[in-house]
């Protein structure tokens, strides 16, 4: 474990390490933390109320993923936001491994961005079991920077933070980029404004100076739930924009076609040199390969998820791949098609050629196991995230409120579910934990939907090295 | 200061009738009254569509139809003004009686469903 984590209340007995080469917040490189850090013992799940009936607010649950915990697989703790209707979606550390050079900076606050109410809250988890709530940036802020519905928080390695915003103040385009400070105020845009149109999820690779951004739609487009009128209109995105990450500005734009529609999760390679990386185009079911080749960057379909007929449905059902991540030693991409109700690992040792290793059928439309331990999926498998080592993958099922209740309507009144899949990294498998069920339909005010999850120590989706 | 009454309809379940002034909107003045049920809400600037209501009636005049829907003769603008664009609302979706709590203020009577489920009704599953 880290020097940064060594801090936490809940390391273990195990988290003095030999290992002390750097000081900061993080693993020095990414075998470093598959090598160094400790098994997941607790996660933060995005949890909300937001669009329901249910009284109260959204929450960041804390849930106990030590098996040998009397709480094993309960929500232990919850970090209520002050005021209701935020949609808590995704959110990421002050300080991540792209920081681990930086003596005193701690990854102990987490960020926690209301996507529909534009308000961000900044969680401390010192204490990693009963982090608290330490600061507030209200709406009418964020908006004065002509900026709203924030997505994607990462740290920008001198201890900055950077927030993806999808909207103008208005909810309409552009979005753009908002930065903190290490105290957590608004420092100001990071993009000169008008670089891009549409904004969604990005992940920056500083050793080779090329960020990465990608397209949802214009918050009054996504906010209310999808319309096949929005896509005739061109109203959701299908570009990836490279971006020189020092200078802030966009390089070069790639658009991915009628095959690259709605291009959400995008990921480069952990490894610091790599110049590949993916993205999942959920409304196309396709994955992207895009890579650097002589100073441009190009991108390929690697993976094509077909469309199935059902009974039920009046037109075949497209797999909606809506979250994808990269394995730590960058061997395996995983990802989800949330309304087939597929999770699926791809070896992806030659990015270029992915080639299928395994996948589970459960829950949405088509999977083959409905139910576990008698509860029933009322949704797919959609929010992903793996542990450092590669041999333990969760998810959650929401994956917008206002989207939830189009294709899922029963998750509002059943709530969702976290379940867990044991990977075995040598021969490429996937097997369902069957003992594993976190419930979201079972809290005292009613159910909730659960979204992104975090490890405390650093996590797939959220590290970067510098 | 002009008050209206707004009768808010749950669907499938309570009615509860509020006074909102002229220069309030209708969700502001529901959190005030501690209406039995909170309306639900996200962005509070007309862009997300959360606390999304339909208009059933204005002036005691029942709705048309014995399906709920709303009558084609109310006009939104009859019964509210909007504190600013109403973004997250289509033009088809504001023909059909749609009107956003949150930047709604009342200018007559009226009756109007609300809570959680009259969100979903605003788009189905294409596919299905």
């Amino acid at each position: 474990m880290s020097d940064a984590s060594s801090g936490s209340s809940e390391a273990g007995p195990d988290h003095e390490h030999e290992h002390h080469e750097h000081e900061g917040p993080g693993y020095a490189t990414p075998q470093a933390a598959i090598e160094e850090g400790d098994r997941e013992n607790l996660a933060y799940v995005m949890s909300l109320y937001v669009g329901t009936d249910v009284d109260a607010s959204d929450f960041v649950a804390v849930v106990d993923l030590d098996p040998d915990s009397e709480t094993y697989c309960e929500i232990v703790d919850r970090i209520e936001m002050p005021e209701k209707g935020d949609e808590l979606h995704h959110f990421g550390w002050n300080a991540c491994s792209s920081s681990c050079h930086m003596e005193g900076l701690e990854r102990r606050h987490l960020i926690v961005p209301g996507q529909r109410s534009s308000r961000i809250h900044v969680i401390d988890t010192k204490d990693r079991r009963n982090p608290e709530l330490v600061e507030v940036i209200e709406p009418e802020e964020v908006f004065e920077h002509d900026l709203s519905a924030p997505h994607t928080v990462h740290c920008v390695p001198d201890g900055e933070i950077m927030i993806s915003m999808l909207g103008d103040a208005d909810g309409e385009l552009p979005g753009g980029f908002l930065q903190l400070n290490d105290d957590f105020e608004i420092e100001g845009r990071w993009d000169p404004p008008g670089e891009i149109e549409m904004n969604y999820d990005y992940w920056y690779q500083p050793r080779q100076n090329v960020m990465v951004s990608s397209e949802w739609a214009a918050p009054k487009t996504y906010y209310p739930g999808f319309d096949l009128d929005d896509v005739e209109a061109g109203n959701y995105g299908r570009k990836l924009h490279f971006w020189d990450w020092e200078a802030g500005t966009v390089e070069q734009t790639i658009d991915l076609g009628e095959e690259g529609l709605i291009p959400l999760e995008v990921r480069f390679l952990h490894t610091p040199e790599s110049t590949h990386g993916f993205v999942g185009a959920a409304l196309s079911s396709n994955v992207f390969h895009f890579w650097e080749d002589d100073g441009e960057y190009r991108a390929e379909k690697v993976i094509d998820f077909e469309s199935r007929e059902h009974p039920d449905w009046d037109m075949p059902v497209p797999a909606l791949p809506t979250d994808i991540l990269i394995s730590m030693d960058d061997r395996y991409l995983f990802g989800s098609n949330w309304l087939h109700g597929d999770i699926w690992m791809y070896d992806v040792s030659d990015p270029s050629n992915p080639r299928r290793a395994d996948s589970l059928s459960i829950g949405g439309t088509f999977g083959e196991i409905q139910e576990v331990q008698g509860r029933e999926l009322a949704a797919g498998p959609q929010m992903i995230q793996l542990s450092l080592d590669g041999e333990r993958l969760y998810w959650t099922t929401s994956l917008f409120s206002s989207w939830d209740d189009q294709f899922y309507p029963e998750e509002a009144e059943r709530g969702s579910v976290m379940l867990k899949a044991d990977v075995d990294p040598r021969n490429g498998t996937l097997e369902l934990d069957e003992e594993f069920l976190v419930d979201w339909g079972e809290l005292p005010e009613g159910p909730a939907r659960a979204h992104e999850i975090r490890w405390p120590d650093g996590d797939c989706t959220s590290d970067v090295w510098q | 200061m002009a008050r209206h009454e707004v009768t808010l309809d749950w669907v499938g379940g309570q009615t509860r009738m509020i006074d909102v002034d002229e220069d309030e909107t209708v969700l502001a003045a529901a959190q005030r009254a501690g209406a039995p049920l909170p309306l639900p809400y996200g962005c509070r600037t007309g862009a997300c569509g959360t606390c999304v209501g339909r208009l059933l009636s204005i002036e005691g005049s029942e709705a048309a139809g014995d399906d709920g829907r709303t009558a084609e003769s109310i006009d939104v603008a009859d019964a509210f003004a909007y504190r600013r664009e109403p973004r997250a609302l289509k033009p088809r979706h504001r023909d059909d009686g749609y009107v956003l709590l949150c930047i709604a203020r009342p200018r007559a009577n009226s009756r109007v469903a609300v809570g959680s489920r009259v969100q979903s009704e605003l788009v189905d599953n294409p596919w299905k």
